[in-house]
């Protein structure tokens, strides 16, 4: 690689260090973070091919963006379309896919060695900060991660089960477990059997226990315990990381639905679920949580704002930021407004930065509201619409996020 | 202007409605039409509808001004692009229209009046009477309301007591209709009624469908199922698919001034009713060998589009679908960044319009809200391959093309299985004898009686 990215990628990572657990708005984070997206921004538009060409067409070059909010965002359907990459072919040694169904083209995000060491020092960096603060027990006193995918080993391209691959080996006790499989048709299935008996067996060892899954392997679970009449007291510090849409695979709960039953059935209070949005073009996850508000009466007692009674607000750590924009307009929403959101991602060193998602969410003071991906459900317009699937991927329709929509 | 509560649409949003409430409101009905209805004469209710029309058609028509005071709003649609899409549907209602309709589907004017007999059947010695329902039931969808419309007045001419199910949020029009025609002739009015709830609502619509001789439905394959399952054996269920349609521009018209003119007409039916029809093209063919490409097409259209956007802008859109526009723009964006044989045209800071051109001639849904494809062709026999997917669920195409060439493609379309083929910017104004969906429309809800002398 060339030397202006192993520059940039060393101080990007000293910059991650630094920033861990505190807040992008605070003192310092804010101009370090603008210098750097500039800085990002033009070894991308001298490195990676595409992006160039979609910055040119825009008339959007080093020399005229002067702001890193005037970047241009990459549309997430670019993933799929073009090999969106800074890293020549040969160093492409591990890609990774968006989730979905086989019929559709994923999403595809290249790494190599140095990529991944970003990759990981950002996930580590906020998974500890967020999921982790407060004192869950950290490896190698350890307590076991049970996550509801299949394994790497089964499921090598999956940017999700990267994930929680790297958490578990960074975090997780040695008895931590992927209790999902790779079913004959490709699609995942959960070992409930599994599932259901680590469960137990950290209820008796009194280990608490962090619980990774989709939202519709955790419905899937949780219709098997209630199915099996099986209530658990998870022990006391236990967490559930939620993470993904439903995509029709189980019945569809909304999330307070689904966070009352986990509390119910899994005995983990609400406080301690909390839901993560990260998506293959992403190399850092949003939390609804800001670090350290996890646990019990702590993110009051260090003053993270909160939505009280409302719905909880997703934060990015302070290498990423995000703005809402007007679909409309194409300009940033004001708060309280609806719009599509955008993504500015220090961490995709070798990708691009700048990703202009499909999910809409509400622009808050501090943070966003998710609402999901808009679904063309015949509000107005020919219903056949819904059912109809451009040949090459509908941007609107085609790509499966990985987030759990309210 | 405050309407009066003549039907249940029309009472307030927190009044509950409950079976045995439509119930009462089908005896009513029946009782109505059988004292005030069925022995009318089609001339004088033909008249009454065209002088309704006529009224509609007149800017200080209070009925007209309410609907474009509150359609904006409540239907999402600019008042211009109302008042062009009220226009050519009332502008349709006319005596020798209805007059038309009556002899192309039921043979005489005087059908449903009396048995009488047209040239052939006299040869034969014979005659006939068609009888509409006594209680035709409308289940109506929500994105255009001019079917609706047409439903009610094809109930009038069978003279059936009618029963409209409006969909949430588009019951402004009917009703307005409705009370048009109410202030008109009370008596007819009387043997209307509408009302809105949410489809799928079992109670009621068991309840409505128990009463009725005759089903009409508009909607969605699965809706029309549904709708189908749970009306009786007795009646009859007229169901009207959603359906797609494409426009043709020959290359006869690819010079010049025609090319303009050609794009003008493309971009009166992509604004019409903002392009949210089942008649509106998803995607303008253009053949090639005119000295305009089809590329540069795209951009006449565009400019058209532009500029019908001052006049008649399109109305607003909730987020979620502007998103979706935003979103397939950006996917376009990128692809034409990377390839000749994208391009992309599309309004300034607004979702208004778009514009995309591609030399890949598979049919593309649109997401409609004026976002139209442009490709080219070699002929229209490369068109229908590349629209193959799409066979069976086209409604119209709209045809620029020379008068040498017409028929000829228009038999090619016909056999094909296109139900209805019209010049182009014609493709939202269908006559009011238009086949829908290639049925007749009055045709299928009567009943005959054969008299053999």
């Amino acid at each position: 690689m060339t030397p202006d990215f192993s520059d940039f990628t060393a101080r990007l990572r000293r910059f991650i260090s630094r920033s861990a657990g505190r807040r992008s708005a605070e003192a310092g984070r804010a101009e370090e973070f603008a210098g750097l997206a500039l800085e990002l921004f033009a070894l991308q538009m001298a490195h990676n091919v595409p992006y160039r060409r979609f910055g040119e067409a825009r008339c959007a070059t080093p020399l005229t963006v002067t702001d890193w909010r005037q970047i241009p965002a990459l549309p997430t359907s670019a993933f799929k379309e073009l090999e969106i990459s800074c890293l020549p072919f040969t160093e492409r040694t591990v890609v990774f896919h968006s989730s979905g169904t086989t019929a559709q083209r994923p999403s595809r995000h290249f790494h190599n060695a140095e990529s991944l060491a970003v990759y990981e020092a950002s996930l580590l960096t906020g998974f500890r900060a967020t999921v982790l603060a407060d004192g869950f027990p950290l490896c190698p006193t350890g307590s076991p991660l049970v996550c509801l995918t299949p394994p790497a080993d089964q499921a090598p391209h999956s940017s999700l089960v990267h994930m929680f691959e790297t958490v578990r080996r960074a975090f997780g006790a040695a008895d931590s477990v992927f209790v999902g499989r790779v079913a004959p048709d490709g699609g995942w299935e959960l070992d409930l059997a599994l599932a259901t008996r680590r469960l137990e067996e950290a209820t008796e060892e009194k280990r608490p226990v962090l619980l990774l899954g989709t939202a519709f392997s955790l419905v899937h679970l949780l219709d098997h315990l209630e199915a099996a009449g099986r209530w658990f007291a998870l022990p006391a510090g236990s967490r559930v990381m939620e993470t993904g849409g439903y995509k029709g695979r189980s019945r569809s709960l909304p999330k307070p639905a689904l966070h009352a039953l986990l509390a119910e059935r899994l005995g983990v209070p609400p406080a301690e679920i909390l839901c993560e949005y990260g998506m293959s073009e992403l190399s850092s996850q949003a939390y609804d949580r800001a670090p350290g508000e996890v646990g019990p009466g702590t993110g009051e007692a260090r003053g993270w704002p909160r939505s009280p009674g409302g719905p909880r607000l997703f934060h990015f750590p302070p290498w990423a930021r995000t703005q809402v924009i007007s679909p409309e307009t194409g300009r940033e929403a004001g708060v309280g407004d609806t719009g599509l959101l955008r993504v500015f991602d220090l961490a995709n060193v070798f990708s691009v930065l700048a990703i202009q998602t499909e999910d809409l969410a509400i622009r808050r003071a501090d943070g966003f509201e998710l609402l999901g991906r808009p679904v063309l459900a015949e509000p107005r317009g020919c219903s056949l619409m819904a059912a109809e699937e451009p040949p090459p991927p509908a941007p609107a329709r085609l790509r499966a996020p990985r987030f759990a929509v309210a | 202007m405050t309407l009066p509560n003549y039907f249940l649409a029309d009472l307030p949003a927190e009044a509950r409605l409950t079976p045995a409430l439509i119930g009462e409101a089908c005896q009513t009905l029946k009782h109505n039409r059988e004292v005030y209805l069925a022995n009318r004469a089609t001339r004088d209710l033909a008249r009454l509808l065209s002088a309704v029309a006529e009224n509609w058609l007149q800017a200080d028509d209070p009925f007209r001004r309410r609907a474009l005071e509150l359609g904006p709003a409540q239907l999402g649609f600019s008042r211009p692009t109302l008042a062009r899409g009220l226009d050519a549907f009332f502008g349709q209602l006319t005596p020798a229209h209805l007059d038309a309709l009556l002899v192309q589907e039921l043979g005489h004017a005087h059908r449903l009046d009396e048995l009488c007999a047209a040239s052939a059947e006299q040869e034969h010695r014979r005659a006939a009477l068609a009888r509409g329902p006594e209680f035709l039931v409308h289940v109506a969808a929500g994105n255009l309301p001019n079917p609706a419309l047409a439903s009610l007045v094809l109930g009038v001419l069978t003279r059936s007591a009618q029963f409209m199910k409006c969909a949430t949020g588009a019951a402004l029009l009917p009703r307005l209709f409705a009370h048009s025609l109410y202030d008109a002739d009370r008596k007819l009015g009387a043997c209307l009624e509408l009302a809105e709830w949410p489809g799928g609502n079992a109670d009621l619509e068991e309840a409505l469908f128990r009463e009725a001789d005759c089903v009409t439905a508009t909607g969605a394959a699965e809706t029309l199922a549904a709708i189908r399952r749970r009306v009786p054996d007795q009646a009859r269920f007229l169901g009207y698919g959603h359906r797609l349609s494409f426009a043709f521009v020959a290359r006869e018209n690819l010079h010049g001034f025609h090319a303009k003119k050609a794009a003008a007409r493309a971009a009166a039916d992509v604004t019409a009713w903002d392009q949210l029809g089942c008649l509106s093209p998803h995607v303008i063919y253009v053949e090639h060998g005119g000295s305009v490409t089809a590329e540069a097409f795209a951009g006449l259209l565009a400019g058209e589009l532009e500029r019908l956007e001052q006049a008649e802008p399109r109305g607003a859109l909730p987020a979620e679908q502007a998103a979706v526009i935003a979103s397939r723009r950006g996917f376009y964006e990128v692809r034409a960044a990377h390839s000749e044989e994208t391009r992309l045209w599309s309004s300034r800071a607004s979702t208004a319009w778009t514009v995309v051109y591609e030399t890949d001639p598979r049919f593309q849904a649109s997401c409609l809200n004026r976002f139209v494809y442009v490709k080219g062709v070699n002929d229209l026999t490369q068109a229908l391959q590349s629209a193959d997917g799409v066979r069976g669920e086209i409604s119209t195409v709209g045809l620029a093309v020379s008068d040498e060439r017409a028929r000829d493609l228009a038999t090619v379309l016909a056999r094909w299985g296109v139900p209805r083929v019209c010049p182009l910017g014609q493709m939202q104004n269908p006559p009011l004898t238009w086949r829908h969906d290639g049925r007749p429309s009055l045709g299928d809800l009567v009943t005959w009686t054969d008299w053999e002398t």
